[in-house]
């Protein structure tokens, strides 16, 4: 079924093309596309959208102002606090659950110097420049039908538009619909949405969402959505299931908790991830959903991680949307982290898809429908969008951590990795039979990871 | 712990059958007036909830036994048995291993010790009030499951054993002399455990249910009859009622006088 969507003004459009130019992409053939799907269906005129796609590297690898700092485990804390004052950062903040400093360099000094000034101090252990991250998610540029093959795949075809009809594979989905028979989670599992904050108003998840949730970027305790991507993120996760309107979630009982740890442009520094890994983990979360991620390895983003991890909950993130055979960090952190890739709707890895020996498994990740904030996709359209990339596949496995985690709540959170992991289907073994560094073990299979085994 | 003590419980148990055989058999054996040995074959079905769970399972047995049975003298006959038991724990989910397993149509065997005494106590007429009791014991043996169709390999190892004792009026009726049909009323214990080890790659777990003491009733109509003066035939149909259901057992033995 297609449906049928208004035509928005070619100036938009074309502001659009040309930013999307001026910014720059990587392959312009993957597809780095998104659909905002209209409330009424009284007109079959279409028109694509297309949007920045959020894996671009847009400016600077980290923060011009900032770095993180860890000092020695037997420094005092308070000889650390006065050597840094005694640098003259303006600003300095620490970090307690894992001992970690974010500094604000001085004025006219770049980070460079900083930390070429910092790591001459035989206290201090580390001194990193503060990493910029991105969502791993590659938007769409044309409208289509609320469509969830992720988590059910009869086969067919999948109507995108008149253009782009992809044949579907029957079964090529998550097998969500067995899964539930036997567990739909409980209220009291907690899927913390670290991301671009999540639209607290939306139909689809406004009784589903904790709390207003607390804001990095900007400080401030409402991680409201300015973006679109963390709204999406959320509702693949845990929309509100079963109530007549909108999308189902994988979690489809469990809850939200939005943190914000980008700006409105989608852009974040490690130590908002850092801040809001924590923070979320300290919140109770369950699982930690992390569809963003940057190129450079920290070690202070993986104690935040590590920290998650040994606090009870689940990690899991993006592996990227470069195509390439480098995964993202968080998401390479492998003890504590499910590196998740994107499969489609005939079980292939999409070409987007970054590869790399942490990957764990993959899920569903192209074209994937998620609820967006209403003033994104804008009056007369239906809150929702497809969107494709690793973002999109994370939060499948997120749903399932948490449908887990409710089933079994003494399993530890090693355990929930590897029954994750075991129970997936290897769906590229003709090519790499076996774990593999493409798919991981496979894209996950809620079935296998629920419902019971029987024995004959 | 709680496993610990279920060996404990288990290993008494199955002293506590073979000292009372042993003593009954050794204190009657200058008192045994006849011995009859042979073949019992019984069918149990059982319905319990057992730890964890808030849905009832079922424990079906098939038990295959070898029979010894000592006539004692006024009637006091005690039956000492030996054998194999199959046991299908239908339904039963051990839900908090890493991955749920289910028993499906999968049956544990293992071995069956037995003592049954039936004694009368008062004669009216045609009828005669007795007593029985009785212990079995199942002890099972492990078995292994290939767990299949995952991305890394594993199998299920599990070891199930239960015991059950009973005890209660029988009434039985005389008139008919080869062949003595009875009625009987049991109060019936039935105490059991499950371990189930889970090994996936390097996942793992291990569950254990237990029964803590199910208590149940049964109504019983059996009959003892003589089909030669060395070939005696006993069987017995009984139902145990729950709430929402019923139970079933029945038994067939074959004996030869000596």
């Amino acid at each position: 079924m297609i449906i049928p969507f208004e035509r928005l003004p070619k100036t938009t459009a074309t502001l659009l093309i040309v930013l999307y130019a001026a910014l720059g992409s990587g392959d312009p053939s993957l597809p780095q596309r998104q659909k905002r799907v209209v409330r009424s269906v009284p007109r079959q005129t279409r028109q694509f959208r297309i949007e920045r796609p959020v894996a671009v590297r847009r400016a600077s690898r980290y923060a011009s102002n900032r770095v993180l700092v860890r000092f020695r485990p037997d420094v005092l804390e308070a000889y650390a606090d006065g050597l840094l004052r005694s640098y003259g950062f303006p600003a300095v903040r620490r970090i307690p659950e894992i001992g970690v400093y974010s500094v604000d360099t001085a004025p006219g000094v770049s980070v460079g110097e900083t930390l070429a000034m910092l790591r001459r101090n035989g206290d201090i252990e580390l001194a990193r420049p503060d990493y910029r991250a991105r969502l791993a998610d590659i938007p769409n540029d044309a409208y289509f039908l609320n469509y969830q093959y992720n988590l059910r795949n009869l086969g067919g075809y999948l109507d995108v538009s008149p253009e782009i009809r992809p044949l579907m594979t029957a079964g090529a989905d998550v097998k969500a619909t067995t899964a539930w028979d036997v567990a739909q989670g409980d209220a009291e599992t907690i899927i913390a949405i670290v991301d671009t904050g999540v639209d607290r108003t939306h139909p689809d998840l406004a009784n589903k969402i904790v709390s207003a949730g607390h804001d990095f970027a900007n400080d401030d305790d409402d991680a409201t959505d300015d973006h679109w991507h963390g709204t999406h993120v959320a509702g693949v996760a845990a929309a509100n299931t079963n109530n007549g309107i909108g999308i189902a979630g994988v979690a489809r009982n469990c809850r939200i908790l939005p943190v914000k740890v980008t700006d409105a442009n989608g852009d974040g520094y490690y130590s908002w991830i850092i801040d809001g890994i924590i923070w979320a983990a300290n919140q109770g979360a369950d699982v930690i959903n992390l569809s963003l991620g940057g190129d450079v390895d920290d070690p202070m983003l993986e104690d935040a991680c590590k920290y998650a991890h040994d606090k009870g909950a689940v990690v899991v993130a993006a592996a990227g949307n470069d195509g390439v055979g480098m995964v993202l960090y968080p998401a390479a952190y492998d003890d504590y982290v499910l590196a998740v890739a994107a499969s489609d709707y005939n079980d292939a890895i999409a070409d987007f898809s970054s590869f790399g020996p942490q990957v764990d498994v993959a899920a569903p990740g192209v074209w994937i429908l998620g609820p967006a904030p209403q003033w994104y996709v804008g009056d007369g359209y239906l809150p929702y969008l497809f969107a494709s990339g690793t973002s999109a596949a994370a939060p499948h496995v997120s749903g399932m951590a948490a449908l887990i985690r409710s089933a079994k709540p003494d399993l530890p959170v090693d355990d929930i990795m590897k029954v994750i992991r075991y129970t997936a289907d290897d769906i590229n073994r003709a090519l790499f039979p076996g774990r593999d560094d493409h798919a991981g073990y496979g894209r996950i299979n809620m079935t296998k990871g629920l419902v019971p085994y029987i024995l004959k | 712990m709680r496993e610990r003590n279920g060996r404990i419980q288990r290993a008494l148990g199955l002293c506590g059958t073979i000292a009372l055989a042993a003593g009954l058999a050794s204190a009657a054996e200058p008192k045994i007036k006849t011995f009859a040995a042979g073949l019992n074959y019984e069918n149990l079905s059982r319905t319990v909830v057992w730890t964890g769970d808030t849905s009832p399972s079922k424990i079906q047995a098939n038990l295959i036994s070898a029979r010894a049975d000592l006539g004692l003298g006024k009637g006091v006959v005690v039956s000492l048995s030996a054998g194999l038991s199959l046991s299908n724990y239908k339904a039963l989910v051990f839900d908090t291993l890493p991955i749920s397993l289910q028993f499906g149509g999968a049956t544990v065997s293992g071995f069956l010790l037995g003592a049954e005494v039936v004694a009368p106590i008062k004669r009216f007429s045609d009828f005669e009030l007795g007593g029985t009791g009785r212990f079995v014991y199942s002890m099972g043996l492990s078995k292994t499951w290939p767990l299949e169709d995952f991305a890394v390999e594993g199998e299920a190892r599990g070891r199930a054993g239960w015991w059950e004792a009973a005890v209660g009026p029988r009434l039985s009726y005389l008139f008919f002399g080869r062949v003595v049909p009875y009625v009987e009323l049991c109060f019936r214990w039935l105490r059991a455990d499950f371990k189930m080890t889970e090994t996936l790659g390097d996942l793992g777990g291990t569950e254990l249910k237990l029964v803590r003491g199910d208590l149940s009733f049964s109504a019983a109509l059996g009959a003892d009859a003589a089909v030669t003066d060395r070939i005696s035939v006993k069987a017995k149909a009984a139902i145990l009622p729950y709430v929402g259901g019923v139970d079933g057992l029945i038994s067939v033995g074959v004996l030869y006088k000596f």
